[in-house]
């Protein structure tokens, strides 16, 4: 007995110790944004880089925020939150059959869902930058939803199908009996049993469509329907060698994301852990 | 359940494989329905162009404004700026989508070449005439707006040269003149190693940087026919000339001539001028646009600094006034016809307006114009538009210069040179491989 | 009798289907409008001889194709993205599951550890890419700093296309160990707690019941999270195209580099377009191959 927890004793050590160093790879990068966001622009290249800085000046911070920042930040979160809801809806939708009911064509469909995760999405652009242009959405946040969606099925339905498919079919089956209808019981059960799949996939893709540039870029073209990864560009464009201020850019568009996930990581988990002892 | 799974998967491939041959034949054709914006309702004119900020927007910005105010063709210019970083890909996107705007700038060369031949520029000769901008732009100006013997661009706003930067406080310190040719240029950099200095600032990673070095070497060493000849495959690029530049570049990487890691530098980050900002490096050799950058970056550094032409090659008889660079910069393409192209002309013209020179000039640009000389104050502008001047000839940028491409494969196999990973054989051939490629393709 | 239960049978089946259309339905839409669409697209334009640009196209059926076959460049980038792809299996998912675990077993105390190792995940390819150009500087970065620090010299990593590409799997590896963490968190709250309690009970370390027990029920998520890996590492792109375009040389040059760069810079659209759907069925392919071993091994 003792001799297994000093055992213990030393692996949790090492554990730790192991958790530090991970702890410390992720963040010093973090550091080395954030210190060098408030300098001055000749001092980082002076006083090199880890020194700190000579004023904690929020300058630069004001001069990102004074610019077309807070409108690229809004445009990012109505896209993100409207193009997230309708893809976990969807995914789940379709997600449901796949897992649960059979049908003829059942497996065919659920490989061609899954093997479009394969596709390169750049050479999509063209097709839907004609598209978008059709449409009349070209150079509004509008033209940015399809795309989003439509990048985040296939990964997501993979997902939300072998999920779908480990919640035991008893609950479901009891369901039935009460004469539950397949509606009801997708909203019912269905969808709330996968609220840890949904969390997952809501941290993946929104992550995703938060940092996407590629099509933002290409789909939109005046500042007022541009995205925050945009403002990285532009930033860069317009200050190429002022690299604090382009750190500072870099910090104020990973801040939302960073707060938004410590103050919901609680829920996010509690989501998760509700999902697991239902299960 | 598994296996069939599988199975279905595989055919699912194979359904849309069969789906797209079967329909690649009966509709490649519309793929590429070309732009339809020149409707005669229209009274916009969309004006592409990279002055998002700084002297950039001043000086493509002057002549839309003096355009709109002052014109009586009944068109309006509307100017959508964008971020030269991936301008020439947003650029292909429109026009491959049928939304190629009625005017936009490019850096001539390969590329322009592209859209021409494509139809997205209208040859402009007889505009060209009409305004006088033969006598006003220099003619290496408007050699460079030309493809197979017509004009189809109008040059705006800068002269741009490849040029050694210099830090004249280090060149005073340790006694140093400025080199006349290249073994005095080699002595000058020995004795900087020698004193723990860095003699050329260079951030290698976007490649064009470096390539400068390969350019200035070749044109130093025989003139620019061996590379006329190489491109329209009379000659090679695997003459003696380019092997000697490729040897002379891995001469100096290895004796310490660059900064270490110079491949991974990268210049849009600043990392070659930090160099020179922190006097850990005394000269740098790139494009005179960089009077503007020091200038501004800190107007008591530009102080310290002063320019040269790339020395002669000992004992080589070529034409040591030849220059690599551009002569206008951005040159503006039009693709409309008509009126339209008449007001849209119209507009392009202003940028050889006198008071559109004065704005070049006031934002450390150097017009290309006859009239320059008599603008220009700056010390540093001066001589470089002297060498301008003075060119018996100005090759382009050979990475703008030539078929994209081919500028690739120079781009990274000129990379490789300066990491040591290729030999100058090994490169020369590959960019010959290259070469005789697209000169088959065509 | 028997015809009425069959009947009923076929009643049931109709419901079923006629339900599953309707969920399945939007699904379906997005995906034609902005996948299949495209796809078939792509093919298309690889069977031509285009620039991109210009009106006219030639039709050259499958030269693009033949071409892709011998094109050295192209089968380098393959094997790099190769390279990427078990180097991203191999260091990110061990490394999600261990973090997983650690969180898993330390419970809530843990909590700034998860928070804390989360953030690179959120930022964007962009950024990191551009974050790392300046971190990983041969002159002023980290790594240097601390290596001459320690009495080394300057390290060049991206410079030198030696050490190139495994530099950017490390940043790549960076930015998303942390995703295969939090899946495997989730995961882990699938495992019911009794299951733990249960062994814990039975006398067995925590060592025992990770190896024993938990490996053996998490193994089927980690087998989607390794086809994840793999797919993403195929198809990448932001990062290279941000921090080294592709050099030094070629020696980073991906599939999905070299398309964009042959489509969009090289006025290739029709050849681009056959290295497109050259990389849709190699990864379709490799895919497929890589599940039926993985399934293969659960039989």
């Amino acid at each position: 007995m003792k001799k297994t927890k000093i055992k213990s004793r030393i692996s949790w050590a090492i554990a730790i110790i192991l958790a530090v160093a991970g702890l410390i790879i992720a963040i010093v990068p973090f550091i080395f944004m954030i210190l060098n966001s408030f300098k001055d622009k000749f001092e980082m290249l002076t006083n090199g880089i880890f020194a700190l800085p000579e004023e904690w000046s929020l300058a630069n911070y004001k001069t990102v925020l004074e610019a077309n920042f807070p409108r690229y930040f809004l445009n990012s979160v109505v896209v993100l939150v409207i193009s997230l809801t309708i893809l976990l809806f969807i995914a789940a939708c379709a997600s449901y059959p796949l897992s649960r009911m059979k049908f003829k064509g059942n497996g065919f469909i659920y490989s061609v869902i899954v093997a479009c995760m394969a596709i390169p999405v750049h050479i999509t652009l063209i097709p839907i930058f004609r598209m978008s242009q059709a449409m009349h959405v070209y150079d509004t946040i509008w033209a940015l939803i399809g795309p989003y969606v439509a990048i985040g099925v296939p990964i997501s339905v993979f997902i939300l199908t072998s999920f779908m498919k480990s919640i035991p079919k008893e609950i479901e089956e009891a369901a039935e009996i009460d004469g539950c209808s397949r509606f009801k019981m997708f909203f019912k059960i269905m969808l709330p049993m996968a609220k840890p799949g949904l969390s997952t996939l809501a941290i993946y893709n929104g992550v995703t469509m938060w940092n996407e540039y590629i099509f933002a870029y290409t789909l939109t073209q005046s500042a007022d329907s541009r995205t925050l990864p945009l403002a990285v560009w532009d930033f860069r464009g317009q200050y190429s060698m002022d690299i604090p201020m382009i750190m500072a850019v870099l910090t104020l568009t990973a801040l939302p994301m960073i707060i938004l996930f410590i103050f919901a990581q609680d829920k996010l988990i509690k989501g998760m852990t509700a999902g697991a002892v239902k299960g | 359940m598994k296996k069939r799974w599988m199975k279905l998967m595989s055919l699912s491939v194979a359904v849309v494989m069969t789906m797209s041959l079967a329909a690649c034949g009966s509709s490649s054709g519309d793929d590429s329905s070309q732009d339809s914006s020149g409707s005669s309702e229209d009274k916009t004119i969309t004006y592409w162009n990279i002055g998002t900020e700084g002297a950039d927007k001043a000086a493509l910005e002057y002549a839309v404004d003096a355009f709109n105010e002052n014109t009586d063709s009944g068109y309006q210019v509307e100017m959508v700026a964008i971020q030269n970083d991936n301008y020439k890909e947003r650029l292909v996107v429109a026009m491959s989508s049928g939304e190629c705007p009625d005017m936009y700038t490019s850096w001539s060369g390969g590329p322009m070449n592209e859209y021409i031949d494509s139809g997205f520029a209208q040859p402009v000769d007889d505009l060209y005439e009409e305004y006088g901008l033969n006598d006003i732009f220099m003619e290496a100006a408007t050699a460079q707006a030309s493809y197979n013997g017509h004009i189809y661009a109008v040059p705006t706003y800068n002269v741009s040269l490849a040029g050694i930067f210099y830090n004249t406080e280090i060149f005073d310190e340790y006694g140093l003149e400025v080199p006349t040719t290249l073994s005095e240029l080699e002595a000058v950099c020995d004795t900087l190693v020698e004193n723990g200095i860095t003699p050329f600032a260079l951030a290698n990673a976007p490649k064009w940087t470096g390539s400068m070095f390969y350019q200035c070497l070749v044109a130093r060493y025989a003139g620019l026919e061996p590379f006329q000849a190489a491109v329209d495959g009379s000659g090679s690029f695997e003459d003696e000339c380019f092997q000697w530049a490729g040897e002379k570049i891995q001469e100096w990487v290895q004796k310490g001539y660059f900064p270490e890691g110079v491949n991974s530098l990268d210049e849009d980050a600043g990392q070659a001028k930090q160099l020179m900002y922190q006097e850990t490096a005394a000269m740098m050799l790139t494009g005179s646009w960089y009077t503007g950058t020091f200038s501004t970056d800190s107007p008591e550094f530009y102080e310290k600094i002063d320019w040269f032409s790339f020395p002669a090659v000992d004992g080589s008889d070529a034409d040591t006034s030849i220059q690599i660079g551009t002569i206008g910069d951005q040159f503006v393409s039009f693709n409309c016809e008509g009126e339209k192209l008449d007001a849209a002309f119209e507009c392009a013209s202003y940028y050889a307006s006198d008071e559109a020179q004065q704005v070049m000039v006031d934002n450390g640009k150097i017009p290309p114009t006859k009239n320059a000389e008599s603008l220009v104050t700056d010390p540093i502008s001066k001589k470089v538009l002297e060498a301008a001047n003075g060119a018996s000839s100005t090759q382009l940028w050979w990475d703008q210069y030539l078929a994209p491409e081919v500028a690739q494969v120079h781009l990274d196999t000129c990379q490789e040179l300066f990491g040591l990973t290729m030999t100058p054989e090994e490169a020369d051939a590959q960019l010959q491989a290259a070469m005789e490629e697209y000169n088959a393709d065509k | 009798m028997k015809k009425n239960k069959n009947s009923l049978a076929v009643r049931r089946q109709r419901e079923v289907n006629k339900v599953a259309a309707v969920f399945l339905a939007p699904v379906i839409l997005v995906l034609v409008v902005y996948i299949f669409y495209p796809i078939v697209n792509t093919f298309q334009i690889s069977t031509l001889d285009w620039n991109g640009i210009s009106a006219d196209s030639t039709f050259i059926g499958l030269d693009n194709w033949i071409e892709l076959l011998h094109d050295k460049a192209f089968w380098t980038a393959f094997l790099n993205n190769i390279k990427v792809m078990l180097l991203s299996i191999l260091i990110q998912i061990p490394l999600g599951l261990a973090m997983a675990t650690f969180v898993e077993f330390a419970g809530k105390k843990s909590t700034i550890f998860k928070i804390l190792w989360f953030i690179p995940q959120l930022m964007s390819s962009v950024a990191v890419g551009f974050l790392f150009t300046y971190a990983l500087a041969t002159n002023g970065g980290i790594i240097s700093s601390i290596s001459q620090l320690l009495g080394g010299g300057l390290v060049d990593l991206l410079g030198n296309p030696d050490t190139a590409l495994y530099t950017v799997i490390g940043v790549i590896a960076w930015q998303f160990t942390p995703f295969y963490m939090v899946y495997c968190v989730a995961s882990y709250t699938n495992i019911s707690e009794d299951v733990y309690e249960a062994s814990l009970v039975d006398g067995a370390t925590k060592g025992q019941y990770f190896w024993k027990i938990a490996l053996p029920l998490l193994k089927p998520s980690l087998k989607s999270a390794a086809i994840l890996s793999m797919v993403g590492s195929l198809k990448y792109f932001d990062l290279i195209y941000v921090m080294t375009g592709g050099g030094p040389g070629t020696s980073t040059e991906l599939m999905a580099t070299y398309m964009y760069k042959e489509s969009f810079a090289n006025f290739n659209m029709g050849y681009g377009s056959a290295v497109a759907g050259g990389m849709f069925i190699l990864i379709t392919l490799i895919s497929l191959i890589t599940m039926r071993i993985l399934n293969g091994k659960e039989d």
